[in-house]
């Protein structure tokens, strides 16, 4: 009986936005008479802070400060159509959309301003709630005072509305190919595991994760970082824990509370260090892709390969229970091989096969 | 100042950490009825007898619910998207999964309704279940399903083929080649989404006809819209408020108690809440589904994929919800961050007599990474060689192509598996530490993959 340790790699991808596309996310922004900003978008926010990227988007995009733009997601009367926070596919989506009317409203600010200023609207800039002529910085006017002057002279509501969308992409259903991309964006991640198993109790901890993603840009390093450790937690139990069918296929032993339905706690909180690399995307916000999903995925398969790294069993029947890595280790210690060779082919886990498992006469076998 | 790039705290960090946020539960209405439902008790059966009368007699009942009360019961949540429609809102004729909702009452409490509940007259004749994809093919499996026991519509209303295919180049050829065939068996399982706020709902009749929905959904448009198709009503009748979320990574696309509120709402003209019980939550919403994937990889001595072939099977549940559309996302990333010239894959959406299995963080894509990377750390194993070079070597580069026909624009698996060799302290050789993901040249584009950059074909 000891203790073991071990580290394994895996490397993902993952798309931005709705498969094959077809999802789209609108917005509307408006200035009040004192330049302050309204964005109204349906983006649920989930608890990822999708309200907070949105208000920075429009902030910057409009050029004014963060503190004067409110965000109104609560209801369908005042919100144009979000397909949903799903998919990965808020900041991109849903971030596009906000920056396309902020955009808009940007056009009517620069061109009141041109009027004041008596400067072309291609020779105007905003910053931090000012709108200045390229190169001769005194010449100036409030973004509050164009409102104003919108408002209350020129008689106008400064707005503008956006729509991120792209259009749903065909498959075929004999190659599985597509015309279009059927995504926004593709963001890339790994992660590597640092494990040490018990082999006489069959615990495995998880030491430490280290974990770098190519996101874009991160918008918001804090909000991503959260989605990055919280996002790793998941994997953590995806890997060593959660199982709604402990012994599926069976439905026995179902978890029907927290205290029968092994999630990830505090508990098993891992030492984590995240990387975030920026090489920007050609059409999302600022540069960004998504984060969302992706931060659950590499976790459990840097887990099975820490595993097999300590104690030189493979688990692929998820989770990687005590009971589970004792009986392989069992199986290990009795001299019964994990993989068969036939000829050049090396074949693991074939019991676990649907050509093991299914009849002979199955309309489906894993052909190859 | 920029805003983008800044740590700005959220939104409404301060609002959730001190529990001033008013999640859907925190909404009371004077004069809110409480839902409760009649679920199966058993995985399959016939419904033999569904009598409420008794039930609607006892004191403090409103209104119950039957599928006789659903002006269209039966609708897909991806019509749209070509998917057919194949569940039920209330259960009709058969019953396909412990948990699944037969009826619905609505009472002054929650106590009341419960008893309702539990008045209700139900005979169900029950059936042998189907739980393990493995054996849905079998010629004497139960046939559990109206469409069969797998999805059978790929192609778009009534149109097969029965799985999502991607083929890609000759794998044959591939096999052929191999020096060695790497072959696994990958299993992730079904999970809980475990969000805090359990699936809840407030519909509120106004004064002048319209519905008020207050919904946890993480997709007020898309909710919104589920809830009009069953009720038959225009979307200016409905407004959905919401926004703010406890918790749903997936599992509140569901629209799971939405168009009952709204019904129940529509037939008592009171407010109705339904909130679910921690109970309910884990046993009767969806879950993550269960994966079974079977990949076997030719490969050469020196580490290069020529070919893949890999066959899934998607536990659905009892019905298809969106599992079409998460084996299709599942089948476009079968390849992880490689490029693999040669490829064959057969998903299958199966259905079996368990809880619907729904989105979740991930979807389609956290079953299929969890395969691929663990058969390359085993592909490693096998030909010893280090994983990390495995990986850079075989690793997308910009210009190539994935298995649907993609072309690749930055692709960043090359700097990342650097990046994370540099901050685990693992040396890579000189080779790999100047590696980039410029387009493929020299010794990096072998015969076998000059067909899969940009130039080449399908």
């Amino acid at each position: 009986m000891a203790r073991h340790t071990g580290r394994g790699i895996a490397a993902i991808e993952y798309p931005t936005g709705m498969n094959q596309n077809g999802d789209p996310s609108q917005a509307w922004v408006k200035l009040k008479p004192d330049g302050r900003v309204d964005v109204f978008a349906g983006t649920v926010d989930i608890g990822q802070g999708s309200r907070t990227v949105h208000t920075q988007i429009v902030a910057d995009t409009l050029g004014v400060p963060y503190e004067w733009v409110t965000m109104d997601n609560t209801n369908t009367d005042s919100s144009p159509v979000c397909t949903g926070t799903f998919a990965s596919r808020g900041t991109f989506i849903g971030g596009n959309a906000v920056r396309y009317a902020a955009e808009k409203a940007k056009e009517r600010v620069l061109a009141i301003a041109s009027k004041q200023l008596e400067a072309d609207t291609t020779d105007l800039e905003i910053e931090d709630g000012e709108v200045y002529v390229r190169g001769a910085r005194d010449k100036s006017i409030g973004v509050s005072d164009v409102a104003a002057i919108a408002t209350w002279v020129e008689g106008e509501l400064i707005t503008g509305t956006g729509a991120a969308f792209k259009p749903f992409a065909v498959v075929d259903p004999e190659t599985g190919a597509v015309e279009i991309e059927p995504h926004s964006a593709i963001s890339y991640g790994g992660c590597v595991a640092d494990v040490t198993v018990d082999d006489e109790t069959g615990e495995v901890t998880v030491e430490r994760l280290i974990q770098v993603y190519d996101i874009g840009r991160a918008l918001n390093p804090t909000l991503v970082e959260g989605q990055v450790e919280g996002g790793a937690m998941q994997g953590l139990g995806l890997g060593l824990l959660e199982n709604c069918y402990p012994y599926y296929p069976s439905v026995e032993h179902r978890g029907g509370e927290f205290g029968t339905y092994l999630a990830p706690g505090i508990e098993q909180l891992p030492e984590i260090e995240s990387v975030l690399l920026e090489n920007p995307s050609a059409d999302g916000p600022f540069g960004a892709k998504a984060i969302g999903e992706m931060a659950s995925n590499s976790q459990a398969p840097a887990i099975a390969a820490a595993v097999y790294d300590a104690v030189g069993v493979w688990v692929t029947d998820m989770p990687i229970t005590p009971e589970k890595l004792l009986r392989a280790l069992d199986e290990k210690a009795a001299g019964r091989p994990e993989s068969r060779r036939d000829g050049k082919r090396v074949i693991y886990d074939e019991e676990l096969s649907i050509n093991t498992v299914g009849a002979h006469d199955a309309a489906v076998r894993f052909e190859y | 100042m920029k805003a983008v790039g800044a740590r700005l705290p959220r939104y409404d960090g301060v609002e959730h950490v001190t529990g001033r946020t008013v999640y859907v539960d925190d909404v009371r209405v004077p004069g809110t009825l409480w839902a409760k439902a009649l679920r199966s008790p058993v995985h399959r059966g016939d419904i033999r007898k569904l009598d409420v009368r008794a039930a609607a007699k006892l004191p403090g009942v409103h209104a119950i619910i039957t599928y006789k009360d659903v002006p269209k019961n039966v609708y897909g949540h991806l019509e749209a998207l070509g998917v057919p429609a194949d569940e039920p809102l209330l259960a009709e004729k058969d019953v396909r999964w412990k948990g699944q909702p037969i009826a619905v009452v609505a009472a002054d409490s929650e106590e009341a309704a419960l008893a309702a509940v539990q008045a209700i007259d139900l005979q169900i004749k029950e059936k042998e279940p189907l739980l393990d994809v493995r054996k849905a093919f079998d010629p004497k499996a139960p046939q559990i399903h109206q469409w069969g026991n797998w999805f059978p519509y790929f192609g778009g209303i009534d149109q097969g083929p029965d799985r999502r295919k991607i083929r890609r180049g000759d794998v044959e050829k591939a096999f052929a080649k191999a020096d060695t065939i790497v072959q696994g068996v990958y299993r992730p399982q079904a999970i809980e989404h475990v969000p805090l706020e359990t699936q809840v709902s407030l519909t509120v009749p106004e004064a002048n006809g319209r519905l008020t929905i207050y919904s946890c959904t993480q997709a007020m448009y898309f909710s919104m819209g589920v809830v009009a198709a069953h009720l038959g009503l225009p979307l200016n009748r409905l407004k959905f408020v919401g926004g703010t979320v406890g918790g749903g990574f997936g599992g509140k696309v569901d629209t799971a108690t939405e168009t009952i509120t709204a019904l129940l709402a529509l037939k008592s003209n009171r407010p109705v809440k339904w909130r679910w019980t921690r109970e309910e939550e884990f046993l009767c919403s969806s879950t993550r589904a269960a994966w079974h994937i079977e990949i076997a990889d030719a490969v050469t001595k020196d580490g290069w994929i020529l070919g893949r072939r890999t066959l899934t099977l998607h536990d659905s549940g009892a019905y298809a919800r969106f599992s079409p559309y998460g084996v299709t996302k599942h089948a476009f990333h079968h390849a992880g961050a490689y490029t693999i010239p040669n490829t064959w894959f057969d998903g299958f959406v199966v259905f079996t007599n368990r809880v619907p299995s729904t989105a979740m963080r991930g979807f389609g894509v956290t079953s299929v990474s969890f395969a691929v990377e663990t058969h390359m750390n085993r592909i490693a194993q096998t030909i010893g060689m280090d994983p990390y070079e495995l990986r850079m070597k075989n690793a997308s580069r910009i210009g190539d192509r994935t298995p649907n026909g993609v072309t690749l624009h930055d692709p960043s698996s090359v700097p990342v598996i650097q990046a994370l060799a540099q901050a685990s302290g693992m040396e890579l050789s000189a080779d790999l530490r100047s590696m980039t993901n410029a387009p493929r040249s020299g010794d990096l584009l072998p015969a076998h993959l000059v067909g899969a950059t940009a130039k080449g074909g399908h």
